[in-house]
């Protein structure tokens, strides 16, 4: 068993055939964990106790000759923005450090029906804030690939443990990037769905008209049997949406493809040998019969702009709720204070308990917010997310996907971004229209440069996921052919 | 640009606790990124209806009804529990009114 390279399908077909049971492939993977981990730092917080306990629940369906779902008894890792019932949920911030949460996530009720077995919690920029992990509030994650490097963010820890073969797949959420940037960083799988194809209860919330869950996995095939999974209508999520969906295993010609490329990602700084990389992939595709369109998406030049309002103002509204009454870090109970009024327990637990760059965000969007200022900049970041998302609209009437970089750099060392905030934001250049849209995406892995990964974008249709992630199969195969060839 | 008096007057809206120095760095760093977004005073936003969410649904509303309740009393108490002060089932807070 080659636990970085263990896919869903290959794990549930050793569990079948009864090669292996789960509890020898829960009991491989933890020891991995650590052995390797104090190195990496993937996770928050291990659940051995917990994923043997529902490992042996699965082995014993299987020796008695029941099927099992496709996810059942095999390992994952899950975000620690994500709730566990009884497990404690961070989002890796100190003011939630002790937050033990008292329901499942939709998402986990859906994988805990699959009897998936839960072995950790996954390291992140704290409330998903960040393109590094190094904004958590308990030391960044490493790049298993390079561990001078950092692993991408947010969801840092999620890509991290699967390239380095501490679960089969993870989760992670993606606001404006944070699944598909580390991915990319990683060398590994990650796909964030359509607006409203997965619930969000039970995701703490960070910028509630772009968030979204998705998975990060080793392969285009597993990211489609974690997205089956995990989507649906969910009445506690009044943003997710009732839909008949394809089937992915359905084959798909490509010589019906129209892939379009648009010019405004090979700019902002690309580097050229990703550029490179992602052209030979360009011309491979055509080569086997696929169309390729130059197009234009303009608007692409002020998504980062108007995604820097957009997120703030949601950030500073949803994060209200961390007040040191109901829950978290507070310091009403501090005995060294002589704290009596109700504003200092304010002003103290959320001083005292947010990160710098979350309170950073938050003063961004209170500011924006704020009398006066509303219309200049909340208003028209509004207007002109509109347009670009009216610009996604109209594109995918003449194309069925579209093919970028998903970042315009490898992965960077530690430190190289932290003094700078914009030189950080600038990371997600190219992966927040996307949100801001609400359409489907996913980050491919494209070989390497320099021995870093590089990360090929694919952009789908709102809630064309299952066709999206067809095309993301037939990229993968004909990068697979490239590498070998 | 952002001064140190705004920066007060946001943290204070924003019920954030900061510190002396930290109002210079805000300060600047908030000036940087207002600095960036102001590109969008580039694009013409003329007859644009803004979108105001991530999806096209509207107004999605359910019955008030407390059979729905998801949370059962074993719950209920774990919440309550997760409060830094309690009393009798409700989450107590300091004093406001003098």
């Amino acid at each position: 068993m080659n636990l970085k390279e263990l896919t869903i399908k290959q794990a549930h077909e050793l569990l079948e055939k009864r090669e292996v049971s789960s509890v020898e492939m829960t009991e491989a993977f933890l020891k991995n964990i650590k052995k390797e981990d104090k190195n990496i730092h993937a996770f928050l917080s291990l659940a051995e106790n917990e994923a043997i306990k529902i490992a042996k629940k699965v082995d014993e369906r299987i020796a008695k000759g029941e099927p099992v779902e496709m996810l059942a008894g095999i390992p994952a890792a899950i975000k620690d923005n994500i709730l566990i019932r009884g497990a404690k949920t961070t989002a890796a911030s100190k003011i939630l450090e002790n937050y033990i949460a008292p329901y499942d996530a939709a998402v986990i009720k859906k994988l805990k029906e699959e009897e998936a077995v839960f072995v950790g919690k996954t390291n992140l920029d704290e409330f998903a804030m960040g393109s590094s992990t190094e904004n958590s509030g308990f030391g960044p994650t490493k790049n298993p690939i390079d561990l001078k490097r950092v692993p991408g963010g947010s969801s840092g820890g999620s890509a991290a443990a699967v390239k380095a073969g501490f679960c089969v797949y993870a989760l992670g959420s993606d606001t404006g990037g944070s699944i598909r940037q580390p991915a990319s960083f990683c060398g590994v799988v990650g796909f964030k769905p359509t607006y409203g194809a997965v619930s969000r209860h039970g995701l703490i919330a960070m910028a509630s008209s772009l968030d979204q869950v998705g998975p990060i996995t080793k392969n285009v095939e597993d990211a489609a049997q974690v997205f089956e999974a995990i989507r649906g209508k969910d009445e506690l999520d009044s943003t997710s949406i009732a839909r008949e969906w394809k089937d992915f295993a359905r084959p798909l010609d490509i010589e019906e493809l129209k892939i379009g490329v648009p010019r405004e990602y090979f700019t902002h700084g690309l580097d050229k040998d990703i550029e490179k990389n992602i052209r030979a992939v360009i011309a491979k595709l055509e080569k086997e019969g696929a169309k390729i369109e130059e197009i234009s998406l303009p608007y692409s030049e002020w998504a980062l702009a108007a995604y820097y309002i957009i997120m703030p103002a949601e950030v500073s509204a949803n994060l209200a709720r961390f007040d040191g009454i109901k829950y978290g870090f507070s310091t009403l109970q501090s005995p060294s204070s002589k704290l009596q009024k109700l504003m200092d327990v304010y002003l103290k637990s959320r001083g005292e308990g947010f990160g710098a760059e979350v309170r950073r965000r938050i003063m961004l969007g209170t500011y924006i917010l704020s009398a006066g200022y509303y219309d200049a900049y909340y208003k028209r970041a509004q207007k002109v997310r509109r347009l670009i998302k009216d610009e996604f609209d109209n594109i995918f009437k003449s194309v069925d996907v579209v093919l970028t970089p998903t970042t315009p750099s490898t992965a960077f060392k530690f430190g190289e971004k932290t003094s700078d905030p914009l030189s950080m934001y600038l990371a997600d250049i190219y992966t927040v229209s996307v949100n801001l849209a609400g359409v489907p995406a996913i980050s491919l892995p494209s070989g390497e440069v320099n021995g870093l990964p590089v990360g090929l974008q694919l952009i789908g249709k709102n809630f064309d996921d299952i066709k999206l992630l067809q095309i993301a199969k037939i990229t993968e195969t004909v990068i697979n052919e490239k590498q070998h060839a | 640009m952002i001064t140190k008096k705004e920066v007060e007057k946001i943290a204070e809206l924003a019920r954030l606790g900061i510190s002396e120095e930290e109002k210079g760095k805000f300060a600047e760093d908030l000036s940087l990124v207002l600095g960036y977004v102001d590109k969008l005073s580039e694009v013409n936003v003329e007859k644009v209806e803004p979108m105001t969410g991530g999806t096209a649904l509207e107004n999605v509303v359910r019955k008030d009804d407390d059979s729905k309740d998801i949370a059962t009393d074993e719950m209920k108490a774990e919440i309550l529990n997760a409060a830094p002060d309690k009393e009798n089932g409700y989450f107590k807070v300091p004093s406001i009114l003098k």
